[in-house]
Order: structure tokens, then sequence, then C-alpha cells
């Protein structure tokens, strides 16, 4: 049976947080090194786009599907982009099967805003005829298999889907929708890459990309999506409180995880 | 509103050449690869690429039942989920079980419940959760494979495996292993799994017209291709533990 | 109020039944044939019979394998030894336990198994000890849930464990009790005589060279306190090797020289 419990043992807290107190974590991390990231994209061939993300051993599986449908009323000429997240009972005995819950709403919704604030997804290009037909895109994330710190992953995911996607193009043509032959790709459909960073908190100690034990024995936790230059979302969960000097000090730090992750992954390769 | 481009099939789901749309000979399977102990939080799993069909499974049990009320006093029960992800097929699928993944979910369990020792575990529960994350046709007959796998990682005691295979007709010829298009198109379609402590049928269904003749030939070309697949099956449940042995054993036994 | 302290473990195996001390894996009459379920171990069916882990087959001409395993033959049975497989708790098992919930009468417990188990009150003193010890106020803690909280690890014995009822725990016992310090991992529990080993040699010398203390129990859990976090989580990494590798030859030896290996490496002492 399994490792993971809905109760943690409080010899496992005490012994990750005396260890943190010492700097040391027990994966041997320090308090700021993120576990290796693994990236194939073009992994599901039913999808438009999809990308198959590992941080660590928590990986997840995301997906983008396109559809035609009418626009918003208040955006006529705005295409739609919605996401969605599925904590599968695969990925560990924690995840109930039925419908969304708060986990999977919350990883669907920071991703989501993380994303929609920044100038990322190009809505404006996703209009087939103004107030008539748009494109709706829909980013499913599915969570495969769970250590901790799915939001990044999560993240990090969308990002390459969305890039590595291939859309058919439509124009309008005697009042419906028909193909021009070509797609539209990744740069069609991305501009910004907004990159989100997810601490720790357990104590008084913050860390970077919380593991699997670190993140069920943690006392809060807190993302924060960025951009090159700004801040787009920020998401505190749990019961631990943060100072204002830590807030602004992690918002720093995540600007630099930011320029170092957009740097080191390279997402912009797995354009089609 | 529809998508821009249709799910539209051929004509002739043989080529000039003779050979199917994807290459194939009529009695050909697509290539398998499959894979246990995939998923660490699981009790058992398995992963399994059958052509284009990408599928996770991951077994938990025994273990309580949640709802309470579901439990039986004198023997286990085995529950079965079947689901696809959204982004597995060409249009979009909602995310919400359908009546279709329902009823998949049972015919798998049906189908696996044979081998399962389930009167030694009273009150308690084995879930078997299986999500294809790709489909290409004859995922009902890969899910049974792939979980008869998972069930054997997670070390419950079992009659046998459990093998599963979709012959059918296309172009009025019986061939093996039906691909999405030639599932959709075709004339016939028979997914059926073996049970091989006992060498009978514990999954059947057919969906089409055959006469007698085309589906006895068709019972046979299943076990033809079942028996191939059950080799892939053993291979892959031993060999991990056998790649191990190898590194290590220096000629020893 | 009685302060219990963690006890110092100096015994290198459980000491309830005797198979323990049987390691299957490093056992003569277990081959390195692996099978899996329904597999055919043996058609002669005059002169074998179906032992751990096999079953005859409907018409009793074959032996067939239930589990993935190593297939022995001891005498004239033929058993297959799980290489994976669930924790079925039987009386006389000292087992580690995380207490998951409680109520005023009863702690309920997680012991890696298709069921909690129940500890009672009265199971956590010992027999006999009149009221009031010691003086002073009554011991209360033989009737209520007060010694011990949800998310304490306790070493445990399993006192009755059958088909239909959740087993009953004890923690009076030698080196039963609470533990304050150290961590608990758990493996996959048919490899755990393989971490004892034949007459302890393995966990004897995985004690020795990572200088830690170790107390293995039969539900696959294992509680391990070292010097500091270098050699606990070198011993973390030395316990899942034997856990993939369990079923090959020369484990012992490999191991140790794994261990110092890692020392090397890692630069340790």
């Amino acid at each position: 049976m399994m490792n993971i419990k809905r109760v943690i043992s409080t010899i496992e807290k005490n012994y990750i947080l005396s260890n943190l107190k010492k700097g040391e974590r027990i994966d041997g991390r320090d308090l700021w090194q993120y576990r290796d990231w693994s990236i194939k994209s073009n992994v599901i061939a039913s999808a438009e786009g999809s990308a198959e993300v590992s941080l660590g051993k928590t990986k997840v599986i995301t997906g983008v599907k396109y559809d035609v449908g009418t626009p918003f009323p208040d955006l006529p000429n705005e295409g739609v982009c919605t996401f969605m997240a599925e904590l599968l009972p695969l990925a560990s005995p924690l995840f109930e099967r039925g419908p969304p819950n708060e986990q999977s709403i919350e990883l669907a919704r920071v991703v989501d805003r993380g994303i929609r604030h920044a100038d990322c997804v190009q809505t404006k290009k996703l209009c087939i005829k103004e107030k008539k037909a748009v494109y709706i895109i829909f980013v499913d994330i599915y969570v495969i298999n769970y250590s901790g710190n799915l939001i990044d992953a999560g993240g990090i995911g969308s990002l390459t889907a969305l890039i590595s996607s291939k859309i058919p193009e439509g124009k309008w043509e005697n009042d419906e929708v028909v193909w021009t032959g070509k797609y539209l790709t990744g740069d069609t459909l991305v501009n910004e890459l907004p990159i989100v960073s997810t601490y720790g908190k357990i104590g008084d100690i913050i860390f970077s990309d919380p593991s699997l034990p670190e993140e069920l024995v943690c006392d809060g936790r807190i993302s924060i999506s960025v951009t090159e230059d700004k801040i787009t979302s920020i998401q505190k969960s749990g019961s631990a409180t943060f100072t204002v000097e830590e807030v602004e000090m992690l918002g720093k730090k995540s600007m630099e995880f930011g320029k170092k992750t957009r740097k080191d992954l390279d997402l912009w390769q797995y354009k089609l | 509103m529809p998508l821009i481009i249709k799910d539209e099939y051929p004509e002739k789901l043989f080529r000039e050449d003779g050979k199917r749309l994807d290459g194939r000979e009529k009695n050909e399977l697509r290539p398998i690869k499959m894979e246990v102990g995939v998923l660490e939080n699981a009790d058992g799993s398995a992963y399994l690429e059958w052509g284009n069909n990408k599928i996770y499974c991951a077994v938990y049990g025994p273990r309580e039942v949640h709802p309470h009320h579901l439990a039986k006093p004198d023997r286990g029960i085995l529950r079965v989920f079947y689901r696809m992800a959204t982004f597995s097929v060409f249009e979009r699928k909602r995310p919400a079980p359908g009546r279709r993944e329902k009823e998949v979910s049972m015919v798998i369990k049906d189908c696996l419940k044979p081998v399962l020792f389930l009167e030694l575990y009273p009150g308690t529960s084995f879930e078997v959760f299986i999500n294809v994350i790709d489909a290409d046709g004859g995922t009902r007959c890969a899910c049974t494979t792939v979980a008869a796998l998972a069930l054997a990682d997670a070390g419950i005691p079992m009659r046998s495996l459990v093998t599963a295979v979709a012959i059918g007709k296309i172009d009025g010829e019986l061939i093996t292993d039906l691909s999405g298009i030639e599932d959709k198109a075709g004339d016939a379609d028979l997914p059926c799994a073996m049970t091989w402590f006992n060498e009978e049928l514990s999954l059947l269904q057919f969906d089409g017209n055959m006469d007698l003749e085309e589906f006895s030939q068709s019972l046979t070309l299943a076990k033809e291709a079942l028996s191939k697949i059950y080799e892939i099956q053993l291979t892959a449940l031993k060999k991990k533990y056998i790649e191990i042995q190898e590194k290590y054993s220096g000629g020893e036994k | 109020m009685e302060h219990e302290k963690d006890e110092p473990i100096e015994e290198p195996t459980t000491d309830n039944s005797e198979d323990v001390d049987i390691d299957e894996f490093d056992d003569e009459e277990t081959s390195r044939d692996l099978v899996v379920p329904g597999e055919i171990l043996t058609e002669d069916t005059k002169n074998y019979l179906p032992g751990r882990g096999t079953i005859f087959n409907k018409d009793r001409s074959k032996i067939i394998s239930l589990n993935i395993g190593l297939k022995q033959v001891k005498r004239n049975y033929i058993n297959v030894i799980p290489l994976r497989g669930f924790y079925t708790p039987r009386p006389g098992d000292k087992v580690i336990a995380l207490v998951t919930d409680k109520n005023p009468v009863k702690y309920i417990c997680d012991i890696n198994a298709k069921d909690r188990g129940i500890l009672k009150p009265k199971n956590t003193v010992p027999r006999g000890k009149p009221r009031g010890y010691r003086g002073g106020a009554p011991d209360r803690h033989d009737n209520s849930t007060e010694k011990y909280d949800i998310g304490d690890i306790l070493i445990v014995k399993v006192l009755s464990a059958d088909r239909l009822n959740k087993p009953e725990l004890t923690t009076v016992g030698k080196y039963l009790g609470k533990r304050r310090d150290g961590l608990v991992i758990t493996i996959d529990p048919p490899k755990i005589p393989r971490i004892i080993g034949r007459s302890g040699s393995m966990i004897k010398m995985l004690k020795n060279l990572t200088k830690s203390n170790i107390f293995v129990t039969q539900n696959g859990r294992i509680w391990l306190k070292g010097e500091n976090l270098d050699h606990e989580r070198l011993l973390i990494d030395a316990i899942r090797k034997i856990e993939n590798e369990a079923h090959t030859v020369g484990l012992t030896d490999r191991m140790s020289e794994y261990i110092e290996n890692e020392k090397k490496i890692r630069g340790m002492n």
C-alpha cells in the first residue's frame, strides 16, 4: 500500500523542518533550487498541441484542442482560451475521482490567471468573423504523477502545448467557416511567456519548488507569475502567513527565476 | 459550430497495393509497447502504446471501500474507471464521464473479475483507473490488456493475465486489430478478450454484420492475435526484473 | 505524567516469528526463475503439490503461479516467492503504525494494510499497574485516548487479525511504543526479509556501514535514524537499491561495495 497518507506523521514534519533549519532539504537541493525539468512536445496525436512535462517526479500531460464558437458579447472580435485541470487518481491515492475539487480548480485557475494577465495568448488573433465566429482554445492539464508542485509543472506544460500547437486556419465564406488549407502555429497563438514560480513555507523557512513530502507538511504556499518585467498573478494558499518583506523578496526571486527558466528551457524550440 | 477540418473517412479502406491505410497487412497488429511500474504512487501500474493509443493504468487495492455502503461483507469488490482525456480524440471530449465510458468500465470490470480471488478480501475494494490520453481505435481492448498488467504489478494474486484484441471487417475483408478509421468506417467490430487460465472469452462484444462463417473465422483470427499480444504482456511484466538480473548475474545462477 | 522514552533498538531483527530469520530470496531452494500469474510451474502433479503463491488448475493437471515472483521448490512443494504484494496482518507481527484518527475509546491507525488497525487504551499500558502509581492523581491513560496524538508513529504488535475484523494492536511490550524522532520509509512488504538478510546479515551490514539505527517491521515500514542527513540519505538509497535488486544473487556483497563507494563519492566517512 501507500507511502502517502492524508495524515503526515509528526516525526516526518519535524525531520523536514529540523533539516531545513540547517539549510538542508531532504533531497539534497538547496532552498532555491528546482528539480530537473524534462519536456516533450507533440506527444498526443489526437491533440492540436500537447506536452508531457516532468518536474522531478511530478508528471503532467497537457493537451490543446480547438473549437469554433460565437464570441462573448462584450468581446466580439476576440477568441477564448480556457484552462481545465484534472488530478487523476492515477497520480496519487490522495486524489479521489469525481468532479473537479478545490485543488484541481485552484491548479487550473492559477495557471490560467498567470497566463491571462500577461500578453500571452493572442485572443485578438483568434477571431474568424467578428461577432459570428471565433476560435475557442482548450488547454487541458492532466496530472499523471503527483510529487509536489503541480502549478509550476502545469504552467510550463500549458506554455509548451500552446507553443507547439497547429490549429487549422478558418476563414469566413458564405456565412460559414471554411478551411484555408493552412494552420495557425504557436507564434501566432503565443506572445509573451509568463513563468510561474511556487514557494513553500514551513515554520519560518521559505523554499522553491516543494517536493511531495515538503508540500504535504508545509504550512502554506505562494505562487507568483511573471513576464520579463511584470508580475501578472499571485496566489497564496494554506494557513501560513508571509511578511511584506518576504513577499517583496519572493517577487524579486520570481523575476530572476522567470528569466532563468525562459533561458534554460527555451520553450520556443517546441514551435512546429 | 462544426470544426474547421471535418472528421471524414475515405471511401476505400484498402490501398491500391492491397495493404490497409496505415500500411498493414490484413492480419498484422499495430506496434505495441508496454511497461509496468510506471506510476510510483499507485499499488500497481502499467503504460501501453498500441498504434496511436496511449494509455495509463493504475491499480489501488486491496483497500477500504469509499463509500462504505458499497462494501460487501463476504468478498472484495472490483471497480474499473475507464476515462478518456478531453484531447484524446478528434473532437474535444467533455471532461465528465459519459455513457460510453461507463459502459466500457463495466465491460472491462466483468472481463477482469474471473481472474481475481475477490472472496479472499471481504469488505475491501480493488480499483482500476484507466486513462486513455490518446485514442485510435480498439481502446477497450488495449485498456483491458494494460489493466491486467497493472493488477499483476500490484502483486494481487491472479489466476492468469487477460489479453484483448478487436477483429473487424472492412470492405468485406476480415482484419486484425482495427484502427480508429477502420472502426468508424468499417463493416464490423468484434472486441474480445481471453483469460488464459481457462482459455475462455471474458470480454465479447460485436457491432456490424457478419455471417456465421465470417464470425467463426474472426474468432480464429482473434485467438492468433491474442497469443501474440500475450507474449508481449509476459515480456513486459518480466522485463525490468530480468534486466536487473542480467546486469548483476555475471553468469551465476 | 509518566514519560515514555524511546528505547534504543539493539536487536537487528524483529523477533516475533521463525520465518523472519529466513530470507527466502537468499535461500538455495529459491531459483532465479522469474514467473508470472498464470505461468505453468510444473505438469508433474504426481510428485509435486502447490505451496505458497501457487494453485492447481481446474483439472489438477498443472500447478500454476498466482504471482509475479521467483519459483522455489522445497521438498515436494512448489512455491512462488512474490516480488510484489501487499501486507496482510498476522497476530504477533511487529509493525509501524501511524495514528490517523482517534475518538474517546480507541485510536485508529494506518498500518499499510487493507484495513486500519485499532489500538485500545487498555493496550497502551502494561497490565496490572495499579491506579495512582507513584502516588498523586490516578493514571487516566488506561481508559482514555490521551497518551497518543494523531500523527504519532508507534511501533506496535498485532494482537489479532482475521478476515472479517479490523486488526487489534498493542504498544505494550519490548521496543514497542511511540517514536519521537528519526523517520519512516515504506518499501514493498515482500522485500522486507531481504533487508534483514540471512541471519540478519544484510541489516547488520547496513547498520554498521551507515552508522544508523534501523528497525524493520513486517508491514514494509522501516524506522531509521542516522548520525546526520547524509548517512540517512545513503541508507535510504541503499534500501531502495535492495528493494529493486532483491531477486538477484550476491546482493549482500554488492550492497556493502555500493555503500563504501557511495561514501567516497559523497565525501562521507
